[in-house]
C-alpha cells in the first residue's frame, strides 16, 4: 500500500511539475498584463514539436533541441504580445477570446502540417531507469521534477535579486507606480511574454519524450495549469508552484480509490471546492481594479 | 429618528483601518459637505452606507430601520442614491437611455433636467462619446432620476472643468429647492463645497472629526492641523 | 418598412427551401445542421453576447438536455416531444444550479469555473455506462412520432422540425432583448456595480440568463440528437464549447442575427469552399482573433456598416 501511495505521490510530483511550468507562465504574464492566455496550452504543444522537429532534423542532441525550441517559442510569444495581447489590454472578455482563436489556430495548423497522428521523440539517454526505494522510475521522471524544482528556484532567485525580475515585481504590483517610478513597463510586457511562453516550451520539450508529441497534448496541461493558479491565487507566483503540485498529486492519489476515467475531473473539483472556501485561492492577491 | 444614522462604524482593509468608530447621524434633508485629508475614509463611508462593502462592525440605519449590511440594490430600491469617484455612466446606453435606466421618474423628467445641465443636444448619443465633465454632470444628473431621499455625490467636481462648475452648483442647488432631500458630498475642492453646503463635515483618521457651519470649520484649528500634520 | 419586407422575404424563402432545393438534400443538410448549431449559439448569445458572461462550457447543458430525452425516449418510452420538454427542463434546472456556483466568481474564475464543470459533465457523459452507454454512445434515438401520414424521417420533413426550433429560439432570444430584461442585461454587461447602484440585484439576473441560455442549448441538444439518431459525448465535449464561442462571436456578440449568421458561415463555408476541416479551423481561429482585434461585432456588425454604406 505504502509502495503505491509513494508511487502515485511521484508520479503526481511529474504531473505537477509540468502543470507548474504551464501555471507559471501563465501566472507571470496575468501578475504583468492582467491578461489570462488559454493559448499556453497549445504553446507548451507547440514546444514539443519544435523540440521534435530540431532532435529529429537538426541536431542529435535533446539538449539542444530543447534550448532552441526555448528560444523559437520565446520569440512567439514576443509576436503574440504585440499582434495580439497588447493591443487588447484591459478588455478581458476579448482577450480570452482571442487566445480561444489562437488555440484553435494553431492547434489546427500544426495538424495541417504534422498530421493528426502522434509523433514519437525517443531521447535514448533518458530512458534509463532510477531506483528509488522499491520502485523504478525512468529518468525522464526524475529529469522533469529535478529541472522543474531547479527553474523554480532560479525564477525565485530572479525575480528577487535581478533587475528585470524587480521590474516584473513592480510591474505586477503596481501598474501605475512602476510607471511613475520609471520602469519601462511595456518592455516588460514584452518580456515576461516571452518569459512565460518560453516556460511552456520548456514543459512541452520535457514531456515529449516521456508520452507522445500530439496535437492536444496542451490541452490537459493548460486546464490543470489554470485550475493549479486559481487555487494558488491568480497573482501569485508561490502560489501558482503550491497549486500546481496540489493539482498535480490529489490527481495522481486519487487513481488509488476512484475510477482512473474521473482523473480529469479530480482536479477540478478540487479546484472548484478550494474556490468556494477561499474565493481569491489560498494565496489569493486582491488585484486592483477587478469589480 | 434621524434619517441617516451611522454607529460606531469600523472598516479595516489589510493592515489598513479606513473607518474606526465613525459615527454620524443627519436628523433632516440638507446639503452637507464631507471633507478630510486623504485616506480619512470619506469614500469607505460612502461604500458601507451603499452597501459596496460590509462594516467589520458597528451599524447603519435609514428612518431607524437597520440596514446594515444591505446590498446595494437593496439600499437603492430604499432610496440611496450615488455618484462615483470614477463617474460611472453605461457608455453604450444614449444620455436619455442612461437616465431611463430604472428611473422612477417619466421620460419629459429626463429631458428637463437634461435641459438643466445643457445636455439635451446629446440626448441621443451614447454616453462615451461625452467629455469626461459631461459625463460627470450626466451621472449626477442620473442619480435623480430615482428619486432619492439620500443622495451620496463622491467628489463631483473632480476632473471637471472650472467652467462647469457653476452649471453644477446651481443644479444641485435647484433640484434641492424642488425637492429637498440629504445631500452628502465628499469633495476636496473647497471653494466649490464650502459655498454649496449649510454644514461641513469634518473626517479624519476614519472617524468624524469635527462638524459646524463652513466658516466655523474652515477657521478651526483641530482641523487645519488634520490637513497639515 | 424595408426591414419588415425583408424579413417576410425570408421567412418565405426558410419555408420554401425544401421544394426549391428537392434534388439538393445537400443543401437540407447544411440548412438542418445550421439550425442546431444556431439553438445553443442564441442561448450563448444571450449569456455572452448581451450579459457579458464568458462561458467555456456551455455545450455541456446541450449534453445534459440530449441525453436526458434520450433516456426518457429510449429506456422509458416518453414522446418525443415530451422528452423535449424535459430535456429543455432538465438543462434549464442544470443551469441554475451550476449557474449559482459558477456566478459566485468573477470574470477570469467564473470562465474557468464554467470550463471546469463542463469538463466534469463531459465526463460523467463519457463514463457512466450504464446510463448514457459511455463513450460508444446512445443508439437509437427516434425521430418524433408521425403526424398522421406525415412522417419526420426524411431530411425535408425533420427540416421544418429543426427551422421551428431556431425560429422559437430566436423568438425567445428577441423577446428578451427587447424586454425590460434584456436592458437590464446590456446595462449588467456594461457596469455591473453601476446597476447595482441603480437597484439591480445581479446575481438573480445573471442566474435567470444563465438558466435560460442553457434551456436553449439543451433544446438544440435534444434536436441534434433526434437528427443524428444517436448521442455521444463527442459532441459535448470543451471543443464543441469553444466552437459554440466562435459562432457566437463570428456572428456578432450581442446582436439578433449574430447566432444564425454565425452557425451559418461555421458549417457551410467548409462546404462551400471545399477545404480540409483543419484547415478551417485555422481560419476559423484567425477570423476569431481578427475579429477581435477589428470588428468585434461580428458579422453581423460588418453587414450593417454595408448596408449603411450602401444607403448612404
Amino acid at each position: 500500500m505504502l509502495t503505491a501511495v509513494l508511487e502515485q505521490t511521484l508520479n503526481g510530483l511529474m504531473a505537477g511539475s509540468i502543470y507548474v511550468l504551464v501555471a507559471l507562465g501563465m501566472v507571470l504574464i496575468y501578475g504583468v498584463m492582467h491578461v489570462l492566455n488559454f493559448a499556453h496550452g497549445v504553446l507548451l504543444m507547440v514546444g514539443a514539436y519544435l523540440c521534435h522537429f530540431f532532435f529529429t532534423r537538426l541536431t542529435g542532441s535533446y539538449l539542444a533541441a530543447l534550448l532552441l525550441s526555448i528560444a523559437a517559442l520565446a520569440l512567439i510569444g514576443i509576436a503574440l504580445e504585440r499582434a495580439v495581447f497588447r493591443p487588447l489590454q484591459g478588455n478581458l472578455r476579448s482577450q480570452v477570446i482571442a487566445s480561444l482563436g489562437l488555440i484553435l489556430a494553431i492547434e489546427h495548423l500544426v495538424i495541417a502540417l504534422w498530421g493528426p497522428n502522434a509523433l514519437q521523440m525517443r531521447v535514448p539517454a533518458t530512458e534509463a531507469l532510477v531506483p528509488i526505494g522499491a520502485l523504478r522510475f525512468p529518468l525522464q521522471h526524475v529529469l522533469i521534477i529535478g529541472v522543474t524544482l531547479a527553474i523554480i528556484a532560479g525564477l525565485f532567485a530572479f525575480l528577487k535579486y535581478t533587475k528585470l525580475g524587480t521590474a516584473i515585481r513592480a510591474t505586477s504590483e503596481d501598474r501605475q507606480a512602476a510607471m511613475v517610478v520609471g520602469i519601462p513597463v511595456e518592455r516588460v510586457d514584452w518580456m515576461t511574454f516571452g518569459l512565460g511562453t518560453a516556460l511552456a516550451a520548456l514543459g512541452g520539450a520535457l514531456i515529449g519524450p516521456l508520452f507522445l508529441v500530439f496535437p492536444q497534448m496542451g490541452d490537459a496541461p493548460m486546464v490543470k495549469g489554470l485550475a493549479g493558479i486559481l487555487l494558488g491565487g491568480m497573482g501569485s507566483v508561490p502560489g501558482a508552484v503550491v497549486g500546481g503540485f496540489i493539482i498535480g498529486i490529489t490527481e495522481a492519489l486519487s487513481t488509488l480509490v476512484l475510477p482512473t476515467d474521473y482523473r480529469d475531473s479530480v482536479a477540478f473539483a478540487v479546484m472548484v471546492l478550494i474556490l468556494l472556501a477561499w474565493p481569491r485561492g489560498l494565496f489569493g492577491v486582491r488585484v486592483r481594479g477587478e469589480d | 429618528m434621524s434619517l441617516l444614522a451611522v454607529e460606531g462604524l469600523a472598516k479595516r482593509y489589510g493592515g489598513v483601518a479606513a473607518l474606526a468608530g465613525c459615527h454620524l447621524a443627519f436628523e433632516r434633508p440638507g446639503v452637507y459637505g464631507l471633507i478630510g485629508p486623504n485616506g480619512a475614509g470619506k469614500t469607505t463611508l460612502f461604500d458601507v452606507v451603499t452597501g459596496i462593502v460590509e462594516p467589520d462592525a458597528g451599524r447603519v440605519r435609514i428612518d431607524g430601520r437597520d440596514v446594515t449590511g444591505w446590498p446595494a440594490y437593496r439600499l437603492a430600491a430604499a432610496g440611496v442614491a450615488r455618484s462615483f469617484q470614477e463617474c460611472r455612466v453605461f457608455p453604450e446606453f444614449t444620455c436619455l437611455e442612461n437616465l431611463l435606466f430604472r428611473a422612477r421618474a417619466p421620460e419629459s423628467e429626463a429631458r428637463r433636467l437634461l435641459r438643466l445641465v445643457n445636455l439635451e443636444k446629446y440626448a441621443g448619443e451614447p454616453a462615451a462619446s461625452l467629455s469626461f465633465g459631461e459625463r460627470r454632470l450626466l451621472e449626477i444628473v442620473g442619480t435623480f432620476m430615482a428619486r432619492p431621499r439620500i443622495l451620496l455625490l463622491d467628489e463631483p467636481a473632480a476632473g471637471v472643468n472650472p467652467a462647469l462648475f457653476e452649471v453644477l452648483q446651481r443644479f444641485i442647488r435647484t433640484m434641492y429647492d424642488e425637492r429637498p432631500l440629504l445631500f452628502l458630498i465628499v469633495e476636496h475642492n473647497m471653494e466649490f463645497i464650502m459655498a454649496l453646503a449649510s454644514e461641513i463635515v469634518v473626517m479624519h483618521q476614519g472617524a468624524v472629526l469635527e462638524r459646524g457651519a463652513p466658516h466655523a470649520v474652515q477657521a478651526s484649528p483641530r482641523v487645519l492641523e488634520a490637513y497639515l500634520g | 418598412m424595408a426591414g419588415r419586407i425583408a424579413a417576410a422575404a425570408l421567412a418565405a424563402l426558410l419555408l420554401a427551401v425544401p421544394a426549391l432545393a428537392a434534388q439538393q438534400p445537400y443543401v437540407l443538410h447544411v440548412l438542418i445542421l445550421t439550425c442546431l448549431y444556431a439553438i445553443p449559439a442564441v442561448g450563448l448569445n444571450l449569456m455572452l453576447g448581451y450579459t457579458g458572461l464568458v462561458s467555456l462550457g456551455h455545450m455541456a447543458f446541450a449534453g445534459v438536455g440530449a441525453y436526458t430525452a434520450a433516456v426518457l425516449m429510449v429506456d422509458a418510452g416518453w414522446s418525443f416531444w415530451l422528452a423535449l420538454a424535459a430535456g429543455v427542463l432538465g438543462s434549464a434546472a442544470a443551469g441554475a444550479a451550476i449557474g449559482a456556483v459558477c456566478l459566485r466568481f468573477r470574470t477570469h474564475f467564473f470562465m474557468i469555473v464554467t470550463l471546469a464543470f463542463g469538463l466534469m459533465l463531459y465526463s460523467v457523459m463519457n463514463n457512466w455506462d450504464d446510463v448514457t452507454r459511455g463513450a460508444a454512445g446512445f443508439p437509437g434515438i427516434p425521430r418524433p412520432a408521425p403526424i398522421g401520414e406525415w412522417s419526420f424521417g426524411p431530411l425535408s420533413h425533420f427540416y421544418y422540425l429543426a427551422l421551428g426550433g431556431a425560429l422559437a429560439a430566436f423568438a425567445a432570444q428577441w423577446l428578451a432583448v427587447r424586454s425590460s430584461f434584456g436592458r437590464v442585461l446590456v446595462a449588467l454587461r456594461q457596469d455591473e456595480r453601476l446597476a447595482q447602484a441603480k437597484g439591480v440585484n445581479g446575481m438573480l439576473y445573471k442566474s435567470a440568463v444563465f438558466a435560460l441560455g442553457s434551456a436553449l442549448a439543451g433544446l438544440g441538444g435534444v434536436l441534434h440528437v433526434s437528427f443524428l439518431r444517436v448521442a455521444a459525448p463527442a459532441s459535448f465535449t470543451l471543443a464543441e464549447s469553444i466552437n459554440a464561442v466562435l459562432i457566437v462571436i463570428v456572428g456578432g456578440a450581442g446582436t439578433l442575427a449574430g447566432p444564425a449568421l454565425g452557425a451559418l458561415v461555421f458549417v457551410g463555408l467548409p462546404e462551400y469552399l471545399r477545404i480540409a476541416a483543419e484547415w478551417r479551423l485555422v481560419l476559423f481561429g484567425v477570423a476569431l482573433v481578427l475579429i477581435t482585434l477589428f470588428a468585434p461585432q461580428g458579422l453581423a456588425g460588418l453587414l450593417a456598416r454595408a448596408w449603411r454604406a450602401v444607403r448612404a
